[in-house]
């Protein structure tokens, strides 16, 4: 071949290298030494002009793998020596590659084929810029040829296969790194854009089009069938290409108006998204009938085939599917301007097709259960989730009702149920059929009845209907497999909170088609409950209970979820569908809602007799209990100021629609009527007390009631007023004071109940009284601590199991009490706090040796530093510092040079992980010391009040890092903490680390220098605003005539070996090097900026060097004075001054987005 | 006692005969200290099942003996009561290692402790040597529990 790289080739030489490579390829196979054969095929790869030993290779090895690493060798060679060879060169690679595969189109190893393609690709792309037009469109000529089959079907699936290639290397996401700017690439992707891909997209239409006769009537060949897939599966990458060279239309109120969603919904979960070709594609895609045709091809074969049961999941039926999919996610200007009747229509088209995968539901499912392909059905239910994301749900629904006498709401819930009953079926295994076709259906009912415009479409009638019909049969089948799977053991707890959290998720879905039928499905509910409750009253003892308990587990989940939102983090309001779904009951006694809350609650109750609760309210039973109740009174205990006012205003908006909105103000007012909320309250207290004392050991339970049950009652001011003035709560704080029975409770949930009952004196209105409940509360437990650690005999009765046990408890109630700090009741706190000091270091020294007690020690006092340092004046601030700095001492004391012995290297791991923990608590507790400084400052700071924090804190840094290695900090918890922890400290006391020995500093700017180069850019962060405090601090101080940080020298690696240099030259070279050659963060340009702006002002020689230094080092003259150009702009432009005020930074931080914008299309290489 | 009283130790200075302590089995969390099989161990695991999905939650606990560096694991019902073991550690200066493997130690009283041997691990054997062997003054931890001891930790307190 004419032009071909490297000389004349050693017949000899070549054989040898191939026996070489192929003696590696099938070493690698059977898995000998493979680190040896791969070094061989890598010295290919890099090698020196490869290209004929690599053409021999691919002409004449019988060793598949060996003609693989060949090819890729000519792409890796090719791409790395591309500058060497000549354009003759160049082009005759690619050809070779082209001609090769067209060649050896019939060979059986398809993957060495794609390979060739793969690269013949690459190189095109790499020459993309450089080709003249025409001989671009020389290649593709030929290649257009070949699609259209002119050349036969096996040169036909060649060429479709190098298009394929051809555009996924385009494709930013998955090109090919060739060293080459980021412009570089995008260039490429445009040309390709605009200037091939509807072509590529014809090529592959004519493809299709003709080989659909001989398909259709049964005589192609298999080859043809092949090309046939390939073309389909091409249309379909083309139509998954991001657009982005195109216009779109402004929106239009038509569109809306013709039931179009204006906020047409990316479906994320799915990994789908909109196809906007934009207008250009309109001819070819739309008016063509392009679609249509698909459409009408894919029915005529699947008919054809229906005999045959594996035809549905061959790669022409599979490939085809797939592209009426993406079909489905057509949008924006490639429909005509009009009042969205195009993309109806189109959408109507599609589903008029696709209706046959899906219906009737109830056939296809128990077909599938026969052993039928499920593909169709899927890829069904996936065109039906894109058509809902364009429609509001009355659109949607009406779209089927043209050809069918009922729409696609009924056919969505019949297809639901029988997703459904085949999930419930199949619970235990995974990744079924009938689980998939459920995800994707509950996602289009998340879509349709999540709509935003869901007031103006409400939901038809009929769809009403299908809903509740739907949520029945969900109910029944769910209810059947509780029962059928009560006497199975419950999983593992860690792989049950990972179901659970998936399985809230699908309840919350089933709950939302609920709501969209709540006349009918809330009154269904309550039926279930009754029917229940009636069948435990009637055991009596005799009938094992346990199916009926589960049915009630499950029936109380669906109810908390149909009733309340989930609501993390927010303030729950009641569902709006129930607000709106009762327009005609005015009479409390009469709403769904109201009925079936009491119902349950009345229930429960029950649980307070200790007969009926040995009988059947089981531990699992109470669970659901307590979680619906936590629940229920956050959303339906509304706050009565609200609930009124809320009514009242929406009253003056619609006066004519009177009963709609009584129903509206029942809802939000009847659970506090009648004093019907406060004994809701008193309930909750005794429930919550039952189950802390009754139910022993039962950790899942008590859980919800410490963290969910009372922490949702304490944290709503306006219950957790009235629930501070029940007796009962009076009984459960002293039962908690002084009682022995929460003792029983595991150490976690004594400290979150602490918190939690800490937490409800501020809502005691009257302060003395608030501070009487504090006390009466920790007063105890903080006496109790007191008064044994100073007991003579405490020595030797410290170890023993029960003393620590009650000591762990001890401390985890006032690390809970603790928490709980608030301005009002920090005081009381801080005396609590007080009192136990001396006591803690004296337990701090008898528990050296007790990992456990010590780590619970330092953790209260991170919590008490972090809950009190901002309230406290100059006299706490000193005792509570000498406090800690004592702490430290005796940490310190105890492990600074201990080693760890152990025979077993998982109890050495654990010591070492407990040991981790400590240092991060200790991290911690400086970190939040150092806060109390931050705010000091700003306030009434004494010079000695601050003069004892700096030195606790340096004590502490002492301490801490000889502990902390570069490889611990790769622990991103514990990294994140001591960067917060060193740039808090450089920011407030930079003049101290001028004076810290050589070794500490060189640990500090180490650890720097290794976090900026960190992947979290939190940590990144942190460390530019610890380097901006360090050259600020040096620049003020320079200016100021003194020497700053000069006297710290570093050594780096400067262009002529190491050499010492000041700090901030340190920095400066880093910065540099981190902004125009890693992939740097825009998001941290802002602190870059600051960082780098007060390091040029230091050493603006260096500075001017490196620069000069930087653009001598670029070749191409363009990118030189484009850099140059930069550089200029970054200290220039904006009148840039040399002060460090805070216009002069902001406008620096300006200047540098504007450079890193400007360099990173030709600096950033790929 | 009075209500009030109730939090105060209940062990008497002299009730060293007891060797554990009975602890509820819910309340014991990972690294704690449980008997298995009338070994003292440290928890490393913990899990809880229950019985049918309406009976009792039950522990699963994985643990390692503290002196041998076995597994073991055991079941309790989450109420029941797990033995707990009391574990001791102890300090005391190392004064000579003898040439039979013994070391003797130095007692908070003036006396010497010369029954304990060194450990056999060759890596943890040369930390101490070799420690020792350089002149360092170091203190030594001797973990105790059932009856046992083992020395399980080392302090460099500074040279000679």
């Amino acid at each position: 071949m004419q032009g071909f790289p490297g000389g004349a080739p050693d017949p000899q030489q070549l054989q040898a290298t191939m026996l070489a490579i192929e003696q590696a390829c099938s070493l690698i196979q059977v898995h000998m030494n493979p680190s040896e054969a791969e070094k061989v095929i890598s010295s290919l790869h890099s090698s020196l002009m490869p290209y004929q030993a690599c053409r021999f290779i691919l002409e004449t090895s019988h060793v598949p793998n060996a003609r693989f690493q060949a090819a890729g060798a000519i792409g890796d060679a090719a791409v790395r020596e591309w500058g060497i060879l000549s354009d003759d060169n160049k082009r005759s690679l690619i050809a070779y590659c082209l001609n090769y595969v067209m060649e050896h189109a019939s060979s059986p190893e398809g993957y060495v084929q794609a390979k060739v393609s793969a690269v013949a690709a690459r190189l095109l792309k790499r020459g993309w810029v450089d080709f003249p037009d025409q001989e671009k469109s020389a290649i593709f000529f030929e290649v257009e040829h070949s699609i259209r089959g002119i050349h036969g079907p096996n040169r036909q699936f060649a060429a479709i296969n190098f298009v394929e290639a051809l555009v996924s290397e385009f494709s930013p996401a998955t090109a090919s790194a060739m060293g080459l700017p980021k412009e570089f690439h995008e260039q490429c992707e445009w040309t390709l854009e605009v200037k091939f891909m509807k072509d590529f997209y014809c090529w592959a239409q004519a493809a299709v089009f003709n080989a659909a006769d001989s398909i259709l009537s049964g005589n192609a060949s298999i080859d043809e069938e092949k090309a046939c897939s390939a073309a389909f599966r091409l249309m379909f990458q083309i139509l998954s290409w991001s657009f982005k060279y195109n216009v779109e239309h402004a929106n239009s109120e038509t569109k809306i108006d013709s039931g179009l969603r204006s906020d047409a919904i990316n479906l994320k979960k799915f990994e789908r998204s909109l196809v906007k070709p934009g207008s250009m594609w309109s001819d070819i895609l739309i008016s063509s009938g392009h679609t249509t045709w698909v459409l009408n091809f894919y029915t005529t074969a699947r008919q054809k085939y229906s005999y045959d049961p594996l035809w549905f999941d061959s790669p022409i039926a599979a490939s085809c599917r797939q592209l009426i999919v993406q079909l489905c996610s057509l949008a924006g200007s490639v429909f005509p301007n009009d009042s969205g009747d195009a993309h109806i229509n189109h959408l109507m088209h599609i589903l008029s097709a696709v209706v046959l995968w899906i219906e009737p539901p109830d056939v296809i499912a128990s077909s599938i259960r026969n052993g039928a392909s499920e593909s169709e059905f899927l890829d069904g239910c996936h065109a039906l989730l894109s058509i809902a994301s364009f429609t509001t749900s009355l659109l949607f629904d009406n779209l089927l009702k043209s050809i069918r006498h009922y729409g696609t709401i009924n056919l969505l819930s019949a297809l639901t149920s029988e997703a459904v009953k085949s999930f419930v079926d199949n619970q235990n295994e995974e990744e079924t059929w009938g689980s998939d076709a459920l995800d994707i259906s509950l996602e289009i009912w998340n879509v349709i009845l999540g709509d935003f415009d869901a007031d103006k479409s409400p939901m038809s009638v009929d769809g009403a209907i299908a809903a509740s019909n739907l949520f029945k049969i969900i109910v029944e089948s769910h209810l059947k497999a509780a029962a059928d799977s009560a006497f199975e053991d419950t999983d593992d707890a860690e792989y049950f909170h990972v179901s659970v959290s998936k399985r809230d998720e699908q309840l919350a879905l089933y709950a939302q088609i609920a709501r969209s039928a709540a006349d009918t499905t809330i009154p269904f509910l309550a039926q279930l409950f009754s029917e229940r409750f009636a069948r435990l009253s009637q055991t009596n003892g005799e009938n094992d209970p346990t199916q009926t308990l589960e049915e009630l587990y499950w029936l109380l989940l669906i109810t908390s979820h149909v009733l309340t939102d989930s609501g993390e983090g927010e303030t729950l309001l009641i569902p709006e569908a129930l607000q709106a779904g009762f327009p005609n009951v005015v009479e409390v006694a009469q709403h769904p809602v109201v009925t079936l809350s009491w119902s349950i609650i009345n229930f429960s109750r029950q649980c307070l007799d200790p007969g009926i609760r040995a009988r059947y309210f089981s531990p699992r039973l109470m669970e659901a209990v307590i979680w619906f109740l936590a629940r229920w009174v956050a959303t339906y205990l509304v706050p009565l100021d609200v609930s009124r006012g809320q009514v009242s205003r929406a009253e003056i908006d619609n006066v004519d629609k009177h009963g709609f909105q009584h129903s509206r103000k029942v809802l939000n007012s009847f659970a506090w009527e009648n004093n019907q909320g406060e004994l809701v309250l008193d309930f909750v207290v005794l429930i919550s007390m039952v189950a802390l004392t009754t139910y022993q050991g039962e950790n899942e339970l008590q859980t919800l009631i410490c963290q969910k049950l009372l922490a949702t009652v304490v944290r709503r001011k306006h219950t957790c007023t009235f629930i501070v003035q029940l007796d009962s709560w009076r009984d459960l704080t002293r039962a908690f004071a002084s009682g022995r029975s929460l003792f029983s409770l595991s150490g976690r949930l004594q400290r979150s109940l602490a918190e939690t009952l800490a937490c409800a004196a501020s809502c005691i209105k009257d302060p003395e009284a608030s501070v009487q409940y504090l006390k009466d509360l920790m007063g105890p437990v903080a006496g109790c601590l007191v008064e044994n650690a100073s007991r003579s005999d405490l020595k030797s009765v410290a170890q023993k199991a029960d003393v620590v046990f009650m000591v762990c408890c001890l401390l985890e109630r006032l690390r809970g009490a603790a928490r709980a700090t608030q301005p009002r009741t920090q005081k009381v706190l801080f005396e609590m706090g007080h009192t136990v000091m001396n006591s803690l270091l004296t337990l701090l020294e008898v528990y050296k040796n007790q990992s456990a007690v010590i780590y619970m020690i330092l953790k209260f006092v991170v919590d008490f530093v972090d809950g009190q340092a901002v309230f406290l004046d100059s006299n706490e601030t000193s005792v509570l510092v000498n406090f800690c700095l004592r702490l430290l001492q005796i940490y310190s004391s105890h492990n600074i040079g201990k080693v760890m012995l152990s025979l077993s290297s998982s109890l050495r791991n654990e010591l070492q992980a407990e040991k981790y923990k400590d240092l991060r608590a200790l991290l911690r507790l400086l970190t939040n010391i150092c806060s109390k400084d931050l705010v000091g400052f700003l306030s009434d700071s004494s010079i000695e009040g601050s003069q004892d924090i700096a030195e606790v804190i340096y004590v502490g840094l002492d301490i801490v890092t000889p502990l902390i290695s570069l490889d611990l900090l790769k622990y991103p918890k514990l990294s994140r903490d001591y960067f917060a922890l060193v740039s808090h400290l450089l920011e407030v006391y930079p003049e101290k680390v001028a004076n810290l020995n050589n070794d500490a500093f060189a640990r500090i700017i180490g650890s720097l220098e290794f976090g900026l180069c960190n992947q979290d850019s939190d940590v990144v962060e942190r460390c530019l605003t610890a380097v901006n405090a360090l050259a600020s601090y040096h620049f003020k101080e320079r200016l100021g005539g003194r020497g700053g940080l000069s006297s710290q020298l570093m050594e780096s690696e400067g262009s002529n070996g190491t050499l010492q240099e000041s700090i901030s030259s340190h920095f400066l070279r880093l910065m540099l090097q981190l902004l125009l050659f890693e992939d740097f963060r825009m998001e941290l340009a802002g602190s870059a900026a600051d960082a780098l702006l007060p390091l040029l002002l230091c050493e603006h020689g260096l500075y001017q060097g490196l620069v000069q230094e930087l653009l001598e080092k670029q070749q191409n003259p363009t990118v030189k004075s484009r850099l140059a150009m930069a550089f200029h702009n970054l200290t220039n432009s904006n009148n840039l001054s040399s002060l460090l005020d805070r216009p002069n930074r902001q406008r620096f931080r300006k200047n540098l987005r504007a450079f890193l914008g400007d360099i990173s299309g030709f600096m950033q290489i790929k | 006692m009075s209500d009030s009283e109730e939090h105060h130790f209940e062990s008497k200075a002299d009730a060293g005969a007891s060797k554990t302590y009975p602890q509820q089995a819910g309340t014991i969390r990972k690294n704690g200290f449980i008997v298995i099989k009338n070994r003292p161990c440290k928890v490393v695991e913990v899990s809880t099942s229950k019985t049918g999905k309406h009976g009792h939650a039950k522990c699963h606990f994985v643990a390692i003996d503290i002196f041998t560096g076995k597994k073991l694991e055991d079941i309790v019902p989450s109420s029941h009561n797990c033995d707990v073991p009391h574990v001791n550690r102890t300090e005391y200066q190392l004064i000579d290692i003898s040439e039979d493997g013994f070391v003797s130690l130095l007692t908070e009283n003036g006396n010497t402790k010369d029954d304990l041997k060194l450990p056999t691990d060759d890596s943890l054997l040369s930390q101490i040597k070799d420690g020792f062997g350089e002149g360092k003054d170091l203190v030594v931890t001797v973990m105790s529990a059932m009856g046992e001891e083992q020395i399980c930790a080392l302090k460099d307190i500074g040279p000679k």
